[in-house]
């Protein structure tokens, strides 16, 4: 008979499950807006204020009602099973997040919140673990990114016999094959080595914070590994695989026989490595795909000459963003680098004028490099559309100003006509009086002649004469 | 529509708990050096055995026991899922069993006294289910009661579910087919299954009697610290 169930006797704080206190801001909006996909891993800034929960970026999707599909995908035993429901799941999740939140400085551990759920332990510890990865519950930004995952630890211990982690950071270095010191995986594509500590991490787990603690990202540097180290792709080969993957498509054992000599790994590893992959995708399409390669070949060339620039830079958070966004396709990093500009622009609004000094040239240039370039000119895009924008207010000031003088001018000639119209009349007026004196004289002359003529009939001829000579 | 009891007795179901999920009951009471750690908690018997191992890691990490608990508590827990999985493949009687579950349990500061009637031949039934709608419905605040309550539920379901697979062994050897009816296994609680037919019949009423009132209603109660150290030092004292 059951008696009584006391728990163990080890310690395990009480718990009053009273509420959280409400917070001020809701659960999914509290990571900061410094993180807007741009390296969609990196954390979100610590707050001091105690009622506010930071979540990470890539953990936004959470919220108490819902079921999110990374959930769904990550444990399928609560969505598949008839026994198991979504609701237990729900209560689970909602339970565990609630016990963190209520004091989330401190770090609760499985067992914690076992004790306190109804249900069977192992599905319990799937969904802490879960939670945990995901940051949801135990996420403490203020410490560096540097802590190791629980889960990973665990894999770690039945591999280590004692505890001590010196074995596990001194990998065995070969110069033909890199195992990173987090995942024991072989390194294929790139590789981060830190000289400081003598670690070497391939590009997941440097991209996950897998490594020690007290390891920082900067001391970091890339390391390029390819298969091409072993045997480069030669041109004849590149355009190979360019011309049996617009042949093929997708069949990449038809692509394989095509380039002699490559494994279908081979191939598909370099066509991801090619910069340009996603656009020539869309090349397939159209039937001038030969000549597309052609050109594009070239331009792969000179592509990775740009790329390696970035990829080089001593600051490893630029060669991330470059690394990842090659990986991620031109589609990814274009929304990226279009978000990170209208954040960038938002913050810099008053120092328009760098805008206007781009120069057309070098934006045609610019936009006419494939894909990656296909970024920057979009982000020269925007700037060009402020620019023309800017052109444009321009343009109605000097209109306006334009408008303004002609307006005077004509005032101008309006008033002189009126002073001209003025003068017309005087002068009218003037030769009308001279015509009148001009009659009168005439009148005064003839009534002279006539009475001359009546007077003295002797003296007319002259008189006659001097009269007709008047007239005349 | 009825079908008589005596041919439900005759139909044996393969053994497995009789509840929607089947789970395992699991309790640990491990003593090293002084040390002691006393748990309970379900366990599903579909987990692969290496959770065991896990589970086992985690809680002495979590805990912050020595290691040395570790290789205890695997074993525990595996012997008892042994134990479990060797009963898992006979057969057992499902009658109509209405069986009295008795709850007498002391989680930290909650004390829970109660008893109910369940129906072993409801497959679908759900302790945890239970269990969360009594804490919810008696405002129990500490959240520990709830699945101690329902570990409970489930240890007397796994016991008389044992019983049962016992039992149709023995009737099996001994040939008592015809007379099933009329068997009512005893548990090692006490409880008796009750006789439906009897209840529901026509000379009694489904009404409860008076006096069952007050076994039949729950009671919990919020001690003091003074009165826990009191049970505890008298727990000790019993488990010497």
């Amino acid at each position: 008979m059951a008696t009584e169930a006391s728990p163990s006797t080890a310690e395990t704080p009480p718990l009053p499950p009273k509420p959280p206190p409400p917070q001020t801001l809701p659960p999914a909006s509290a990571s900061t807006t410094a993180v807007k996909a741009e390296v969609p891993l990196s954390d979100s800034k610590a707050s001091a204020d105690v009622n506010v929960i930071v979540v990470p970026s890539y953990s936004r999707w959470f919220s108490w009602d819902s079921i999110h599909e990374c959930e769904v995908r990550h444990l399928p035993e609560f969505f598949e099973s008839a026994s198991k429901s979504p609701r237990v799941y729900k209560y689970y999740r909602n339970s565990i997040v609630k016990y963190f939140r209520y004091n989330p400085t401190r770090k609760i551990t499985f067992t914690d919140v076992r004790k306190t759920l109804v249900g069977d332990v192992g599905s319990i510890r799937r969904v802490f673990d879960f939670l945990e990865t995901w940051g949801l519950i135990n996420y403490h930004p203020s410490s560096s990114i540097a802590k190791p995952l629980k889960w990973d630890d665990k894999e770690t211990k039945p591999d280590s016999a004692s505890n001590s982690t010196e074995s596990s950071s001194a990998p065995p270095k070969e110069t033909s094959k890199r195992l990173c010191s987090g995942c024991k995986a072989v390194c294929t594509i790139a590789c981060f080595a830190c000289d400081k500590y003598d670690l070497t991490l391939c590009a997941r787990c440097y991209v996950r914070g897998n490594y020690r603690v007290g390891v920082n990202s900067s001391d970091f540097r890339r390391v390029e590994i390819s298969e091409e180290t072993k045997t480069d792709w030669t041109e004849k080969e590149t355009t190979n695989l360019l011309e049996a993957i617009t042949h093929f498509g997708d069949e990449w054992k038809k692509v394989s026989q095509h380039v002699a000599g490559r494994t279908e790994k081979e191939c598909v590893a370099h066509f991801l490595k090619l910069p340009f992959a996603d656009q020539f995708l869309h090349y397939q399409q159209h039937p001038a795909s030969n000549g597309a390669v052609s050109g594009t070949d070239d331009g792969c060339k000179h592509k990775r000459m740009r790329l390696t620039p970035l990829a080089d830079a001593s600051n490893p958070i630029m060669a991330q963003a470059a690394f990842l966004s090659a990986l991620a396709g031109p589609e990814v990093a274009q929304a990226a680098a279009q978000a990170a500009l209208t954040t960038l622009s938002e913050a810099y609004k008053p120092t328009r004028i760098s805008y206007r000094s781009f120069p057309k040239n070098t934006l045609l240039q610019d936009a006419g490099i494939t894909s990656n370039g296909g970024n920057t000119s979009d982000s020269f895009q925007g700037s060009r559309f402020h620019a023309n924008i800017q052109l444009e207010k321009e343009e109605l000031d000097v209109e306006k100003g334009i408008s303004e003088i002609i307006e005077v001018q004509m005032k101008n000639i309006q008033d002189k006509l009126l002073h001209f119209e003025d003068l017309d009349l005087l002068m009218e007026k003037e030769s009308q009086q001279l015509e009148q004196i001009k009659n009168m004289f005439f009148l005064d002359q003839l009534t002279l002649l006539f009475h001359k003529s009546s007077a003295p009939k002797t003296g007319e001829c002259p008189e006659g004469n001097y009269v007709k000579t008047v007239c005349d | 529509m009825k079908t008589p009891i005596s041919s439900l007795y005759r139909n044996p179901v393969k053994f497995r708990m009789p509840t929607a999920e089947n789970l395992v009951p699991i309790r640990l009471d491990i003593e090293i050096e002084g040390q002691r750690y006393k748990d309970a908690f379900t366990w599903n018997p579909s987990d692969p055995d290496s959770e065991v191992v896990v589970f086992a890691k985690r809680t002495v990490k979590d805990l912050k026991l020595p290691p040395a608990f570790v290789t205890q508590i695997a074993q525990s827990i595996q012997s008892q899922l042994a134990e479990f999985r060797s009963y898992e493949g006979q057969d057992m009687y499902a009658g109509e069993k209405i069986v009295p579950i008795k709850l007498d349990l002391r989680v930290n500061h909650t004390l829970v006294k109660d008893q109910f009637l369940w129906d072993l031949n409801n497959f679908e039934s759900d302790p945890e289910e239970f269990a969360r709608i009594f804490c919810k419905d008696m405002a129990i605040e500490d959240p520990e009661v709830g699945p101690a309550i329902a570990f409970a539920i489930r240890e007397q379901l796994y016991e008389i579910a044992i019983q049962s697979v016992v039992s149709a062994r023995e009737s099996r050897m001994s040939k008592k087919g015809r007379r099933g009816a009329e068997y009512t296994p005893v548990s090692k609680g006490g409880a008796v299954a009750v006789d439906l037919v009897k209840l529901f019949g026509p000379k009694s009423s489904v009404v409860r009697k008076r006096k069952e009132w007050d076994v039949y209603e729950p009671i919990v109660d919020l001690l003091s610290n003074e009165e826990v150290d009191a049970l505890e030092a008298k727990e000790e004292r019993s488990f010497r």
